[in-house]
Formats: C-alpha cells, structure tokens, sequence
C-alpha cells in the first residue's frame, strides 16, 4: 500500500510506508520469536526481541524514508555491518568476510576525519554530539548534518507515533 | 577629392594635360582647369584603370614597385609645387620646352620613362610654382591617348588606386609635362636616388610652402616637417608616412595601413572600453559569481584576450566600475551560486563563501527550531543545537522503549494488519507532545493489565503515559540523564528488578519496579513516567 504521495519526507507517505514495513518485521519477529508463554523467559530472550523489534523499528523507518537520505543509509548500513559483526564475535563468520566490510571501515575513518573539520564550524560541541546521534553524521559538514538531523527528526517523530499507536492498539 | 585643393585638382589637370603632349600645354600647366580634372578625377582613374587593362606590358610589374613609388614622389612634389607659389622660372620657361619632349619619356622605357617622369615632376615642381590660380588648363583631352606608354598607364593606374592621389598623380604629370625638357640630366638623379619621399597625400602636399618643395635635385626636401604639419587628415595619414618620409621608399602601403592602424587604434580604443563595459554587464546581469571579485577576474579574462591596446586601462576602469556596481546592491545572495557581495562587506571570495554557508546555516537552524519543540524561546545557535540534540536523543530513547513494548507484545500480537492500518495509521491515536512534558499524575493507567510479563504492563502503562508525557524539562535536567548514564547496558538481565531500583531515581523507582532490566528501564524513565503510576509488581 503505498501513499499517493511519494515524498520522502512527507510524514504522511512515510508514515504509512514505514508502518507497513515494521508490521511486516514484526511479524517476523514474532514468528522467530520462541514461543514462550511462561514468564521465565529469560529477560535476555526478552531483551533480544527488543533489540530486535527496534532494530526492525529502525530499519523499517530508514527504509520508509528511502535511500536517499543519508542518515537512512547509514542506519541501513550500520544495522548490517552490526549484524555481520555480531555474527563475527558468534564465532560464524572468519575475520576475513570482516575485512570484506571495508566500505563500512572506511566510513568510520573518514567519520574521525570528518569530526575534527566540523569542529571549526560554529557550534562545535553540539555538533559532536549531534554527529553521534544522527546515523552516518560524522561523514557530513554542518550544513548536511543539519539537514539530515531535521529529516531525522521527521522520520524518528514518525516512527515514534506508529510504534505507540501499535503498542496501543495491541496493548489493549 | 576635396574641392579646396586647387592646386591639386590643377595638378591634375596638368598630368593629363602632361600626358597629352600634344596639347599646347605649357600655359596650361597650372590651369584653373585642374579642378575639372579633380571632378574628372573618376574618369580619370577609370581611364588610367583603361589603360593598364590594355595590354600593358607585364614585364613593368617588376620595376613596377620603385618605379610606383617615385611615380607617386614626383605626384606629391608636384602638388606641393603648385600649391607653393614657388616656381623655378627656369622651369617655366621649359614647360613649353618639356611638353615637346614629352612624348619620349612617355614613349621611352618605363624607366626612363619614369625617370622623365620624375623629372617632369620637378620641372613641374618648378612649373608648379606657377601661379595656380594662373593655370588654367584647356579642357583635358582624353587622357587615354597619353598613355602610350604602357609603364606609365600602368603607374599612371596604380596611382590612382589611392583616392586622394589621383592628384598626385596629376602633379606628377603636371611635373612631367612641365619639366620635361629639364630633366634629361637628371634623369639618373630622380630614378638611382632610392630616396624619394614617400608621396603624401595631396592634401599634405597642398599645405606645404614652396620651398619645403623645391626639390629639384634634392629628394630630401621633399617631405619636410612642415609637411606633416597640415590638415588634421594629414595628420592622420600623413604622420606617419611623413615620418619615415626619406626612408622609407618601400610600399606606400605600409604608410597607408600605419595609418590606418594608427586609425584602427584609436577605433580600437573604443572598441575594448565598449567591450569592458559589456562584458562588465554581461556576467552581472546574466550571471553574477559567487564573488566581486570573481566577476573582475572574469571580465579581465574576457576583454585581454579581446583587445590589444588599452586593455589594461579598459579593465581596469571595468574593474572599477565592477566593484562599484557590486558592492553597492545589497541584494542577498539568491542562490549558491548567485551571490553578490553586500554593501559594505568584504568582497573576498573565501568571506562570500563564508557568508553564503553561514547564511545556509541559518535557515536551516530556523527549520529545526520549527520542527523541535521548545526551540522557540531558546536563542542562539549553541542553544539551538542542545536542544536538537537533546530532542533527537528524547525521540531514540522513545523508540526503543516502544520496540520494548512490542517485544513484550509480540507474542500476543496478532497481527490484524488491515484493522491496525485503517484504524491506527489514518487516525493516529495519541498526539505526540511537542510541548513541555508535563508528567501527568494520572494513575488510572492500565492496571488492569495482567503481567504476561513483568514488562507488559508496564510498558502499556509507560506507552500510555508516554503518550502525553515526554518531559523535555526532565530531560533537559541532569536527573533522566544521570540515571540514563548510570545504568548499565543490557548486560544485567539476570537481575531482579529489585536491585535495579536502587538505581532509579525517586520519581522514576515506581516505573524501575517492573522487573525490567535496567537497560530499558531507564529508558522508560525517559518518559517521565510518573511515579505513582509505576508500582507494577512482577
């Protein structure tokens, strides 16, 4: 179901695309979720769902927004590589399919680079801050971590006001 | 040709006249009738022009080029002869004696033809002296039949190639039909001697006195200074040629296209300012550079390529006026690239630039003060930027106690996607706060939820709270943060929520009392629940 109206940043179409998308992971999570009714479900098994439901959540919402941002790539991009890594520190995977993720490497350096330019602009301090918070900032000037931080805004508000509706029409 | 030159269209009239030996010339040398032959000045070159199409003999062409320019020499001194009231009474005298001789020069070789010619320009020269006003030549006769001579019809042609020196021409034949007799002698005098002046125009000539003239014998006389003092036309194709007067022998072209460059310059010196101003106003006008400066480098690119002469005078005066036109505007700049500098500010290229971002930054400061809430009463760019950043970190924590719950709720979910969608997404149930987050006290929150979980209800409760409730103020306090920091990382699941009381603060204990763990507890916090509506057991 898409929105007539195709603009990313129109919180209406993403909205509405990112609630399709996240139903669609939770539902997944749920399928692969153990079933367990007994309430020893280990917290861990508990905390994992989380961890996934927002990483759903996240990836959900970065795929609502498309491509074309580059926060949503970068959250995209960091959720697989964390993936990846974390099956590396599970042993599955050897170190050398880790070094394949050179792009996701280069990104980090060019990420410390970047930060030490930004410090010059005006609002140094906070744009450290704002760097870490928005996906994929520190590899932007000030200008674009601006813009990225306001489309994020947008898309973060979204999000947000799907999953409530959903915990709520499901926490009824 | 110019009606003034009386002397010149004399002139004239007496080269035809001298070319037609068998006219009773002498007395008609120095006619009145030479203006006839300035009005006949057309058909005359069209008749020189007849004559050299005749079968000219070509081997001429090859002494053509001395042979021309003396040719011309004797023209000018001719003019200046008449025009001076200088006369060599001996010359005179011989007019009559030098028009019988005059077929033979004409008839001899083109050297000695031209020689005789030469000195027919002398002894015109000295004939010229006759009172202009006291020639009067008859009605010329055709002058075709005067050249019989194919060199001379065909000097006699190339002189009338130059539009003022059909008169010379014609004092060249004037010479030539004087001093015809006179010249014999000298004869080797005109031709050996490569110093013949440069023929001036005969306006020149027809400035000159007398005795700048008398230049039998003497080449150099020719063209003196007081030549190249006359008309303002002179000064424009005389100068130069009469500069180079005894030295130059070479083509009559070259002095002819100095003059013309020297015209050219001055044509060309208008041309760039011309330029300069429109290149000027082409870059402002159709595209302004990011920078003043800018736009001055590129005019000054535009126009030195352009022109050679005065180019850095041109541009510099478009630089001036580029500045001024720059710098007075204070039009703000409309696009990146469009960006002109204000009034009174730096016109550097690296300050426009600057400039440009700043004010990019700005606007899009302003964008987020509209989509952060509370941003409004908070001034300054450092301001702004923590309350951005701390509304983004309020908003991530909100989705992660969210995705909390719908772990919590997953299991339970069953999925009606199409009631979810047309109930929740088009009606979206509970309005973000973007004011204050007051924490609402209401404790009627959920109770009745059965703790499947020890987080489910909790997180119906928290999400229900969280629905109005998301204090800004708390988390602009060091409280929510603290506790936020404090607690550690998904690493304690194991713990009861007991334990993970004790980290809570007094507000949000009653919300830690669910048996989370800490992770998420403190992230429930965030939302300000209020502490009475958090006493969920396990």
């Amino acid at each position: 179901m898409k929105n007539p109206q195709r603009s990313p940043t129109n919180p209406g179409s993403v909205r509405s695309r990112f609630t399709q998308v996240f139903l669609q992971s939770l539902l997944r999570i749920r399928k692969h979720s153990p079933a367990s009714s007994s309430s020893s479900s280990s917290l861990g098994e508990f905390l994992k769902r989380c961890h996934r439901v927002k990483v759903a959540a996240y990836v959900s919402m970065a795929r609502a927004a498309g491509t074309r941002r580059a926060w949503s790539r970068a959250m995209l991009w960091r959720v697989r590589h964390d993936a990846h890594r974390h099956r590396l520190l599970q042993g599955r995977c050897s170190r050398s399919s880790s070094r394949e993720r050179s792009p996701g490497k280069k990104k980090r350096r060019t990420k410390k680079k970047k930060k030490r330019r930004d410090d010059q602009e005006h609002g140094f301090g906070n744009a450290e801050k704002l760097q870490k918070l928005v996906p994929g900032g520190e590899a932007m000037d000030f200008s674009c971590l601006l813009d990225e931080t306001a489309h994020y805004i947008k898309c973060l508000v979204t999000q947000v006001k799907v999953m409530r509706s959903i915990a709520d029409f499901y926490s009824l | 040709m110019e009606g003034s030159s009386t002397p010149l269209t004399q002139n004239s009239s007496t080269f035809a006249i001298g070319i037609h030996p068998n006219d009773q010339l002498p007395s008609c040398f120095l006619v009145a009738g030479w203006e006839d032959a300035l009005d006949r000045g057309d058909p005359f070159e069209s008749a020189l022009s007849s004559m050299v199409s005749s079968p000219v003999a070509p081997p001429l062409a090859a002494g053509e080029g001395d042979d021309a320019v003396m040719i011309r020499e004797l023209i000018g001194r001719l003019g200046s002869i008449c025009d001076s009231g200088q006369t060599s009474p001996g010359s005179y005298n011989n007019s009559a004696a030098n028009t019988s001789c005059y077929n033979t020069p004409l008839n001899s070789p083109p050297k000695l033809s031209l020689s005789m010619a030469d000195q027919h320009v002398r002894g015109g020269g000295g004939g010229g002296g006759f009172p202009a006003p006291g020639c009067h030549f008859p009605g010329h006769p055709p002058f075709v039949p005067v050249m019989a001579d194919p060199g001379f019809a065909h000097r006699a042609a190339r002189f009338s190639s130059f539009g003022a020196r059909n008169v010379n021409v014609a004092n060249l034949n004037s010479g030539l039909g004087l001093n015809a007799s006179e010249f014999p002698g000298k004869q080797g005098n005109m031709l050996d001697s490569g110093r013949f002046c440069r023929v001036p125009s005969s306006r020149s000539l027809k400035a000159n006195d007398g005795s700048q003239i008398c230049v039998q014998g003497n080449d150099r006389i020719f063209l003196q200074s007081g030549i190249s003092a006359s008309t303002p036309e002179n000064g424009e194709m005389g100068d130069s040629r009469e500069g180079s007067s005894i030295s130059d022998q070479v083509a009559h072209g070259e002095m002819h296209a100095r003059g013309q460059i020297d015209v050219n310059s001055r044509k060309r010196k208008s041309i760039p300012k011309g330029k300069a101003r429109e290149s000027v106003a082409s870059p402002q006008s159709a595209k302004d550079s990011e920078v003043a400066t800018e736009n001055e480098e590129q005019m000054t690119k535009k126009i030195k390529p352009a022109e050679a002469d005065g180019n850095e005078k041109d541009t510099v005066n478009g630089d001036q006026k580029q500045s001024k036109e720059s710098s007075k505007p204070p039009e703000p700049p409309k696009d990146y690239i469009h960006v002109r500098a204000r009034r009174g500010q730096a016109t550097d290229s690296h300050s426009l630039a600057e400039r440009v971002r700043r004010e990019k930054i700005s606007q899009k400061m302003k964008a987020l003060q509209d989509l952060v809430p509370g941003c409004n009463k908070v001034t300054g760019k450092a301001m702004m930027l923590d309350e951005i950043i701390n509304y983004v970190q309020s908003l991530q924590r909100q989705v992660e106690f969210l995705s909390m719950k719908m772990a919590t709720l997953n299991p339970r979910m069953d999925f009606n996607l199409e009631a979810f969608l047309s109930k929740d997404i088009l009606h979206p149930r509970g309005p973000l706060p973007d004011s204050l987050y007051p924490v609402d006290s209401s404790g009627s929150m959920s109770y009745g939820y059965e703790p499947r979980q020890g987080l489910m209800p909790m997180l119906s409760v928290v999400s229900s709270n969280m629905d109005t409730q998301f204090p800004a103020d708390l988390l602009n306090s060091g409280i929510h943060r603290n506790a936020s920091l404090n607690l550690p990382v998904m690493d304690n699941y194991g713990e009861a929520p007991a334990p993970g009381q004790a980290l809570w603060e007094d507000d949000l204990q009653s919300v830690v009392q669910m048996g989370l763990g800490q992770n998420e507890s403190h992230r429930i916090e965030q939302g300000s629940l209020d502490a009475g509506q958090m006493k969920i057991e396990l």
